[in-house]
């Protein structure tokens, strides 16, 4: 057992896990050697349709068997039917012990709980939340699932550190000889940008569709390079769970005040210039600072270069306002945003590993002012928690959170400080997803507290008449005598969840719940 | 400054945690219409607690009680009056001075018995009846405690058998009858709420009409109308720095021992030279009251 | 048995419910809802606060907790036990 940099106890190897590497500071371990890759395919002209008739035919044709890795991306969010689809189907012709490698699950996945239990899946790399997040947290895997952010999971394949032998991708449109795009079709979803690395990497990809286009269709994402069958369906997804509505600002006062604070921040920050580059979120509170943003633009008559991450409709009206020049889309929202990737070349489809792994010649989060983040917990060192919960369940993947946090220049964590009784600000956070030195502010409703690390930024703020500065001492002990003092959340000593820094190292590591 | 006062449910423990973090001038913990029958008693316990405990920051804090013609009034005084962090009360259906001074009477006695200065507890009278509008300048006068009156919406609104317009048209003459009886006592007029929550641009509009009228600001029921309003009501850029000239100019005359003072080639009185310095009050840049 | 009921599942609320106990049985609390895997404790001192200095000894007091500060605990727990002592409800 050692302890890594930021104090936490990480045993040397993990079982299920393997040798554990530390975390030693977000920016401190260089990689070396070579790419890893797929299999090398040969197809030449006596194949020119790559079609099979079912799912089951496309997993026999894939070579899939028992203890391989098998990876999905989560473009059809809530909606999607293919991952059940196909773990339905390995589990009918007796295929066990699987790997699950998505990019994230959701719910609607909750029914993969019964292929835990008969042992079809038997790890998960990946998100878990809600009852599969649950039943993990209580120790019902074997194995401990591995959390990786959005650019930690295309650097851990090409790195080799995650081998995948069959790649199914859901594919809003395709066409037999496997070209593909997610902006047309009944089950549209916009970007594809999780599945890229997937389809590059992969020993086998199988294209997923509901939408078959004459060849070639167009536009095409990604090509028939690296997609071996395609198979159709009658649907790969269910629209409503794909994408929302129009996102709406949120009415919420709460909300709306702590937006304002981070929106002054923000203002007053050095980054509030022309060409500002930015990446908000659907959540309520960021959609809400891009929206008083918005107006401070218009005020100062300021443009932005581009916004980068999850899109909403209402980062699509900044672009077609002329208030941003380029939206660089890795996952499209609603339905406002799958509108626009698909008729505007402004409006740019980016891959996880462009949008975010560290490990390549440089993500598009290097090139990021500001970037508005939650978090379920933040402590006195402004390490921030998004994975557990304050009873100490895994619920919540790592998203993008560590890598728009080390890459951007300004990140803020807004968040209210209480939600009920439960604070977001404490001394220690139950399991760390991000380290301190990558986050500088975090705004409540009691005001903006910044990271003393950035001296810039308090002076920036304290030039400011009227901004709300507060320490984190006053925070912290403001949560303190609001919330009064907590329980410790009582654990097995049997590790379940590995948090992974984007590079690879633990940075934590999450035990089982006590039975209660 | 009296620019908003916001009603916090006084049953509802999440917008008394958390009310006066929205910057309101004020805030009205409310024991009448935003509670119901059946929960006055443990409305009154939870307003308690938080007068005791909660957080107020620098908004000045009143309760709404229930009206005289309940039987919850005088509980609902003894429960507040006697905590330091009360500034004062707003009683709702003031008819006339009379039911001002049962009131005040009521105020005294729990002041009293509690060690409190006599007087300390400030009341903001409702006037939602015809009557009471008819009444607004006796009112106004019938205690020193009566801090502002304020005409009623709703209730208003019905006892002149009308409805409530977009335009107003139905408030408009009892709002600037109140005025005129607020100015002449001495007291705040504060404006009524406004009731269409998320119409922005009626309530902005409303706002400025009620300001050229003259009233001190406006009673509020949710937390995003308050930017808004005082988006109206703080001076304007131009405002501060035509005001910012006249003070500097009044000062300097006075230095020099001159009463009389010209600003931009144009005569300034004492009275402007007041206005100013309000002015500069409510844009934060004076110490002046 | 007599009972009494204050407070809301709203949130930043709970709903307090007291039922009298016989003599000598003294103060029994039990929490469910939001807080309570991170602030038994917390509640438990407070609700037995409120109850001593209400000068109770003998009670069943159940706390169903949506997130409820110890500030409006107090005043849920003061104003059920105030209608079980006025009669209930």
């Amino acid at each position: 057992m050692a302890k890594n940099l930021l104090g936490r106890e990480i045993p040397d190897f993990i079982e299920g896990y393997g040798k554990t590497k530390l975390f030693q500071g977000a920016f401190a371990l260089k990689p070396e050697g070579y790419r890893a890759g797929g299999k090398i395919r040969c197809v030449n002209s006596t194949c020119t349709d790559k079609r099979v008739s079912d799912i089951k035919a496309a997993i026999a044709a894939s070579g899939l068997k028992s203890g391989m890795t098998v990876s999905f991306h989560h473009h059809l969010r809530n909606g999607d039917y293919i991952v059940n689809m196909v773990i339905d189907a390995c589990a009918e012709m007796g295929i066990k012990n699987l790997t699950l490698f998505p990019t994230a699950l959701f719910g609607v996945h909750k029914k993969l709980i019964e292929h835990i239990k008969n042992g079809v899946i038997t790890r998960i790399m990946g998100s878990v939340n809600g009852p599969i997040g649950q039943l993990v947290s209580e120790g019902g895997m074997e194995v401990p699932v591995v959390l990786r952010s959005h650019g930690g999971r295309p650097r851990a394949v090409a790195a080799g550190d995650v081998h995948i032998d069959v790649a199914f991708i859901a594919a809003p449109t395709a066409d037999k000889y496997g070209n593909i795009c997610g902006t047309q079709g009944k089950s549209a979803c916009g970007s594809l940008g999780y599945a890229f690395t997937d389809a590059q990497y992969a020993d086998f990809v199988v294209a997923i569709t509901d939408n078959l286009q004459p060849y070639p269709a167009a536009p095409i994402s990604m090509s028939q390079l690296n997609v071996d069958i395609v198979v159709e369906v009658p649907s790969i997804g269910d629209p409503a769970g794909i994408v929302s509505g129009t996102t709406k600002v949120t009415r919420d006062p709460l909300r709306l005040l702590i937006a304002k604070y981070a929106s002054e921040l923000i203002e007053a920050s050095p980054y509030f210039k022309e060409g500002i580059s930015f990446q908000t979120g659907a959540g309520g509170i960021p959609l809400a600072v891009t929206a008083f943003m918005k107006e401070a633009m218009i005020k100062k008559g300021i443009k932005g270069s581009f916004g980068l991450g999850g899109i909403t409709g209402y980062f699509v009206e900044l672009l077609k306002e002329g208030l941003v020049e380029r939206l660089m889309d890795v996952q499209s929202f609603d339905l406002e945003a799958v509108r626009s990737i698909g008729e505007n070349p402004k409006h740019i489809e980016i891959s996880a590993d462009w949008y975010a792994n560290p490990w390549n010649s440089g993500a598009a989060v290097n090139m990021l002012d500001v970037v508005i983040l939650g978090a379920t917990e933040v402590d006195v060192d402004f390490n921030a928690n998004v994975n557990t919960e304050a009873d100490g369940a895994l619920l919540h993947g790592t998203g993008g959170h560590q890598d728009t946090a080390a890459g951007a220049k300004l990140t803020i964590i807004a968040q209210p400080l209480l939600r009920g009784r439960i604070p977001c600000v404490t001394d220690r956070v139950y399991s760390v997803t991000t380290p301190g030195e990558v986050v500088d502010a975090i705004v409540t409703e009691y005001g903006i507290t910044i990271n003393p690390k950035r001296k810039d930024l308090l002076d920036a703020c304290s030039a400011v008449k009227g901004l709300p500065v507060v320490s984190m001492d006053e925070l912290v002990s403001r949560a303190h005598k609001m919330s009064g003092p907590t329980d410790p959340v009582e654990t097995e000593d049997r590790i379940i969840g590995v948090v992974e820094w984007r590079d690879g190292t633990v940075i934590d590591v999450v035990r089982q719940l006590k039975k209660k | 400054m009296r620019r908003t006062m916001l009603y916090l449910p006084g049953n509802n423990p999440n917008m008394l945690t958390r009310g006066y973090l929205f910057g309101s001038d004020g805030l009205i913990l409310d024991l009448e219409d935003a509670v119901a029958m059946v929960e006055k008693d443990t409305a009154r316990i939870l307003v308690q607690h938080f007068l005791r405990q909660g957080e107020f920051g620098s908004c000045e804090v009143t309760v709404r009680i229930n009206g005289v013609d309940t039987e919850y009034w005088k509980d609902d005084l003894a429960a507040v009056v006697p905590f330091p962090a009360l500034q004062g009360i707003r009683a709702p259906k003031v008819d006339d001075a009379k039911t001002v001074k049962i009131i005040d009477e009521e105020l005294s006695s729990i002041e009293e018995k509690n060690g409190i200065p006599l007087g300390r507890t400030k009341i903001f009278c409702l006037l939602e009846t015809a009557k009471g509008i008819w009444n607004a300048y006796d009112i106004a006068t019938a205690s020193p405690r009566v801090a502002a009156i304020i005409p009623g919406g709703e209730d208003l609104t019905a006892d002149l058998k009308t409805s409530r317009s977009s335009e107003g048209t139905e408030l408009d003459w009892a709002r600037r009858m109140l005025v005129f009886a607020a100015r002449a006592a001495g007291v705040d007029p504060i404006d009524t709420v406004f009731p269409r929550v998320s119409d922005d641009a009626g309530l902005r509009k409303e706002t400025e009409f009620i300001k050229q009228l003259g009233f001190e600001g406006k009673s509020v029921i949710h937390p995003n109308q308050i930017p808004i309003i005082h988006n109206v009501f703080n001076p304007t850029e131009q405002e501060i720095a035509k005001a910012l000239k006249i003070v500097a100019a009044a000062k300097e005359a006075a230095e020099r021992g001159q009463g009389a003072v010209s600003v931009d080639g144009r005569m300034v009185d004492i009275p402007v030279v007041k206005r100013a310095e309000y002015t500069l009050l409510k844009a934060g840049l004076s110490e002046v009251k | 048995m007599n009972t009494a009921q204050a407070g809301t599942l709203e949130s930043m609320d709970c709903l307090v419910t007291v039922s009298e106990a016989a003599p000598g049985t003294g103060v029994k609390i039990q929490i469910a809802g939001s807080s309570a895997s991170r602030f038994r404790t917390a509640m438990e001192k407070k609700a037995a606060e409120v109850i001593a200095s209400m000068g109770v000894k003998d009670i069943e007091l159940s706390i169903q907790d949506n997130g409820a500060l110890d500030i409006v605990l107090g005043a849920r727990i003061e104003a059920a036990v105030k209608r079980l002592i006025g009669g209930g409800r």
